[in-house]
Order: C-alpha cells, then sequence, then structure tokens
C-alpha cells in the first residue's frame, strides 16, 4: 500500500468529518441560521420527493405543493384543538403521509393520458385547486384565517419545539428519503421510470403498464411531500393557505431544474442555493426578486444541465468511496 | 403457438390501408413482409403489436384475441418488437436497456400476475443475452454512445431477450451498410427458432431471400403473393407492382440512357453521403 493511498484515505476521511462536523455545529448557530437549516432540509426532502415524478419518470408536476398542504393540513386537523383531535406526531406523520399518497393518486388518475405541457398545465390547476379548496372551506380549515394553536409535538417521549429539535429530525428525515429515493433509483423501478421518461410508448411495448408506473411515482411523491407537510405543520404550529401558492411549488420545481433534474446531489444543491440565495439579498430587499431571476436566468444559460453534473451524482460518490476503502489500487 | 390475422381490415380515416388480410404465422419460420412503399407493411406489425387498433377483423395469438387487448398486454402474452426508427432508451446503459424488460417479472408480479425473476437470475439472461449478440464489452456504455449499427443490434437483442415466441421486426436493415446488412442477416437466421416465430418487415431484397421461409407482398393493402422466395422472385404479378409494367420499365430505361448520353444524370445524384 503506497503512501499516496494513505493520504487519499485520510483526505476523504477529512471530507466527510468536515461534514458531519458542519452538520453537528448548525444546533450551536443563533437560531436564525438554524431556521434556515431547516428550511434547506424541508425543501430537500420536497424536492427530492417531487424528483421521482419530474426527474425519473419524467412528468412536469406543478403542483406539488399541494401535497404538502394535504399533510401540514392532517396535522392542523388531528392534532389541534380544532375539532380536539390530538393524536401524536408520529401518527400523524404516517396518516399525512398516506393521504398525501392517496391524494397523488386521485391527480394521477385523471392527468395519466396526458403528457408535456398539458400535465404541467393541469397538475399547476390541481394545486390551486387544493389551496382554494381550503381557503373555502371555512367549517374545516377556518379558510383564510388558518389553524394555529397546532399541539406541540413530541417523538418517542422527546420534546419538538425548538428549531433545533427540528434541525435533527428533518435531518434524520432527510437522509431517509435521500436513502430510499436512492435505493428506488437502482431498483428496476428506477430503471423502468427513467425508461418512461425516454419514450412511453416502447416502455409499454415492453409489457410494462405505465399507467402503474406512473402513478406509482405520483404516489411516492406524494408521500414525501405529505410526511413534509406534516412536519412543516408541527413546526410552525400554524397553518394557512397562504403557505401553499403557487410559488411554493414553483420553487420546489426549481430547485430540481438549477440543481439538476434526477441527480439527489444536484437537488441538495439546488435548494442549498435557492434557499439561501434570498435570505442573503435581505439587505437588497426591493430587487430581490429581481436579482434572484438574474440568478436564474444565468445559471439556466450557463448550465442548462443544472449546476450539479449528471456524472456527479450519489451513485458516483459512493463507489469512489467504496473503491478507494477496499480496492484503492484501481483509482 | 401460431399468430393469426383473420380479415383484418385498418382504415384511416377514408383511406384504406389493409383490406381483407388474412394470414398466420406458425413459430418455427423466419416470415418477411414486403412490398412497394405504402403497402400496409409497417400498419400490419402495429396492428399485432397494439400501436394500432383494428378497423375489423381479429388477430389471434394461439385461443386469445389480441385486438381487445392494451399494448402492454400483448406484449406480456409474448409479442416482442423492434422500430423502424431506433428507438432506445439512449440515457441507459446497453444492460439496463434489456434489464428494463423484466419489470414485469421484477416485485410487482402481483400485479401482472407473471413469473418472479429474482435480480440475480434476470441478471444472468441479460448477460447470457448481450453476450449472444456481441454487446459484452458495452454493457455499461449508454445506448446512445454506441455507434448506429451496434445500435441497431441492441434493438434487436432487446426484442429476443425475453424469449418471445412472436418477434416483428421493423426494418432491422435500415442505415446500414452492405456489410453489416449481412451480418444483420446472419445474426436473425441464427435466431431462428422450433418456439419461435421471426416477422420481418424489409425493404433490401438480398436480406429477404436468403432468409425467409416464406414471403407475403402486399400492395395496396392486400395480400399480392405469398410463398417461398424462390416463388415469389419469379411471381410476375410481384414483379408489376415493384417494377411496373415491361412498357413502363422500357420507358424508364430509354429515359436513363437519354439522360447518361447528355452527360447530365451522375450517377450518384441526389444522393448525399455522410
Amino acid at each position: 500500500m503506497g503512501n499516496s493511498v494513505i493520504v487519499r484515505r485520510l483526505g476523504l476521511l477529512a471530507v466527510l468529518a468536515l461534514c458531519v462536523v458542519l452538520l453537528a455545529l448548525v444546533p450551536y448557530l443563533p437560531s436564525y441560521y438554524v431556521r434556515v437549516a431547516d428550511s434547506i432540509l424541508v425543501y430537500i426532502i420536497l424536492a427530492v420527493g417531487l424528483n421521482l415524478v419530474v426527474g425519473y419518470a419524467g412528468l412536469l408536476d406543478l403542483g406539488f405543493i399541494a401535497f404538502y398542504a394535504v399533510g401540514a393540513y392532517a396535522y392542523a386537523l388531528l392534532a389541534s384543538g380544532q375539532f380536539d383531535i390530538h393524536l401524536p406526531f408520529i401518527v400523524v406523520l404516517f396518516i399525512g403521509a398516506a393521504a398525501g399518497a392517496i391524494a397523488g393518486v386521485l391527480l394521477g388518475f385523471p392527468v395519466l393520458k396526458l403528457r408535456g405541457d398539458y400535465l404541467a398545465i393541469v397538475t399547476l390547476s390541481f394545486g390551486e385547486i387544493i389551496r382554494i379548496a381550503i381557503n373555502n372551506a371555512d367549517d374545516l380549515t377556518n379558510g383564510p384565517q388558518g389553524i394555529a394553536g397546532l399541539d406541540r409535538a413530541s417523538l418517542f417521549g422527546l420534546p419538538l419545539t425548538s428549531p433545533v429539535h427540528f434541525y435533527w429530525l428533518l435531518l434524520v428525515l432527510t437522509v431517509i428519503v435521500c436513502a430510499g429515493v436512492y435505493y428506488m433509483e437502482r431498483s428496476i423501478l428506477g430503471k423502468a421510470w427513467r425508461a418512461l421518461r425516454e419514450d412511453q410508448d416502447v416502455v409499454r411495448g415492453l409489457g410494462i403498464n405505465t399507467t402503474t408506473l406512473k402513478l406509482l411515482a405520483f404516489a411516492l411523491s406524494a408521500a414525501i411531500g405529505g410526511a413534509g407537510g406534516v412536519i412543516f405543520g408541527a413546526f410552525q404550529r400554524f397553518v394557512s393557505p397562504e403557505s401553499f401558492t403557487f410559488q411554493e411549488s414553483l420553487l420546489v420545481v426549481l430547485i430540481i431544474i438549477i440543481g439538476g433534474v434526477g441527480n439527489i446531489v444536484g437537488v441538495i444543491a439546488g435548494a442549498v442555493v435557492l434557499v439561501i440565495l434570498p435570505e442573503i439579498l435581505h439587505f437588497a430587499a426591493q430587487y430581490r426578486l429581481l436579482i434572484y431571476g438574474v440568478v436564474l436566468v444565468t445559471v439556466i444559460v450557463l448550465r442548462p444541465g443544472g449546476l450539479v453534473s449528471p456524472r456527479f451524482n450519489l451513485g458516483f460518490i459512493i463507489r469512489k468511496v467504496r473503491t478507494l476503502w477496499l480496492s484503492p489500487s484501481k483509482t | 403457438m401460431a399468430l393469426a390475422l383473420e380479415n383484418v381490415s385498418k382504415h384511416f380515416g377514408s383511406l384504406v390501408a389493409i383490406r381483407n388480410l388474412s394470414l398466420s404465422f406458425d413459430v418455427g419460420s423466419i416470415y418477411s413482409i414486403i412490398g412497394p412503399n405504402g403497402a400496409g407493411k409497417s400498419t400490419v406489425v402495429n396492428m399485432i403489436a397494439g400501436s394500432y387498433s383494428v378497423t375489423s377483423g381479429t388477430i389471434r395469438l394461439g385461443a386469445t384475441a389480441l385486438n381487445r387487448l392494451p399494448k402492454h398486454r400483448i406484449a406480456q402474452l409474448g409479442v416482442s418488437r423492434t422500430y423502424q426508427n431506433l428507438r432506445l432508451f439512449d440515457g441507459m446503459t446497453v444492460l439496463e436497456n434489456l434489464e428494463v424488460c423484466f419489470f414485469p417479472q421484477s416485485w410487482l408480479t402481483f400485479l401482472t400476475g407473471a413469473k418472479r425473476l429474482s435480480k440475480a437470475e434476470r441478471l444472468d439472461i441479460c448477460h447470457a443475452c448481450l453476450a449472444e449478440f456481441h454487446l459484452s464489452d458495452v454493457a455499461d456504455v449508454l445506448a446512445g454512445d454506441l455507434p448506429y449499427g451496434r445500435q441497431k443490434i441492441l434493438e434487436l437483442a432487446r426484442a429476443f431477450v425475453t424469449q418471445a415466441p412472436i418477434v416483428l421486426l421493423d426494418e432491422p436493415a435500415a442505415g446500414l451498410n452492405h456489410t453489416e446488412t449481412k451480418d444483420m442477416a446472419a445474426m436473425i437466421a441464427g435466431l431462428k427458432r422450433e418456439d419461435r416465430a421471426i416477422i420481418l418487415v424489409e425493404h433490401d431484397m438480398d436480406m429477404v431471400m436468403s432468409i425467409s421461409d416464406r414471403i407475403d407482398v402486399l400492395n395496396y393493402g392486400e395480400l399480392l403473393c405469398s410463398g417461398t422466395p424462390d416463388l415469389v422472385r419469379t411471381n410476375e404479378r410481384v414483379q408489376e407492382a415493384y417494377l411496373g409494367t415491361t412498357e413502363e420499365l422500357d420507358d424508364i430505361r430509354k429515359l436513363a440512357q437519354s439522360r447518361r448520353a447528355q452527360g447530365g444524370l451522375r450517377a450518384n445524384a441526389g444522393i448525399v453521403r455522410h
């Protein structure tokens, strides 16, 4: 074993250690930064979820935030004084994910025959319909006033009250979601989705029921969105239709496009950039949207494939680490 | 198992693409469907595969009527195909292009009712198939990065990997050069098996004549003639359909001679070489 291998292994260890230390240090930052970190993690979860539909299956869904709303309102209705139902957080987390999946299938059925632009328009409308329905269902949701005073969440006896608590929860959930999606991507299901993205007719000609395939993508992605919504509700302890506008759907789609479609590492990078950017631009409040727009256009013009190259994905990183560790001679 | 077309017609609006066509294909042979452009060859393939609906008549695989089934069910029953223009999954590797064919045999079998294959079994089959089609060296290359000839072969491999009893090949030699076409013909001839019917739609007559057990000639959506290559080659109606009547042929020859005499017509005029 040569010296260079040891150096490279140490380098790798150092990079990994640095990542862990940075992630572990976040809770010690001032509360504002922890909130930003929470926000980044929420958007990573949402974008990785939406990426199943947009990135892998190739179906542009512009109404994704509706599933997030379904999850958030699941918590608001099942863990608050609204109907005096107080289910534990973990139970609502699963209910929210299931409700999201059901909503995903309900959306999926009518839109399955549509492709491209038409699909985008119908999903966009779906997102708006959910928001407007919530806005008008006064008896159920208090309409525009929203539902306040949601239960303080706790998980296995540990309280979830401060941004730091949610940081850890979200971090664990992000890792679980990313690992799950990565596993799916590598499974034959992920391959079938990618094939679907390339040529739907040929996929059918191979004996694959594309309806099932698309519904699975919609349901799984919506379940992740629903789970994210439950956490959002528990964190804010207040929900109103305001939080689920088209802009939010757009932001999640932009995270995927800016980061790198179909690439988990890209999606993470996209979430970091698009959540931090508006925060940095606080000082120029009135030009914020303008600068935001210029940055987006610049990225799309200069790197149309996204900030992160498709080659630099989770599989690539894992392979790199594995070969360096198990058979360094090959690297 | 046999595939049979019974009085099948296909209308596109007022255009009659196929009129009362009855054909039967048994396993164990290679069949070719030929005919001038617009004769309805590809329409037949697309109807069998379920891409086009049938206006009237029935297509049967064994005892099952195919023409009311969705396309993916037809494929699951054992009809696989290639396409006139290459339609591979360019962004996926060569191996993945084959692997994805086994999705109906994966963990989703509770929906498809198919026989389940483990991942190891699936990969074994795919690797064996790659070896058979001389693609093992490019297993991990993106399909879109392969040279054209090998992409054609990969599409062929994808049609055969699931051991479908009925394989439809829509112009496998299109775009191939002379040597590649010969190799392709030899490869298809080598794929003939007792439990498989290969149905070929092809313009390259050398290939059709050399590997077919039976040739069906279509003209304006009707069966003009059907039989062994020798029979079809000597059939007068076939020659007329392809080359026109003898008088027309003489006219064309005279025209070409006069042009050549003027020096205005080069042998390759109008052909763009890339």
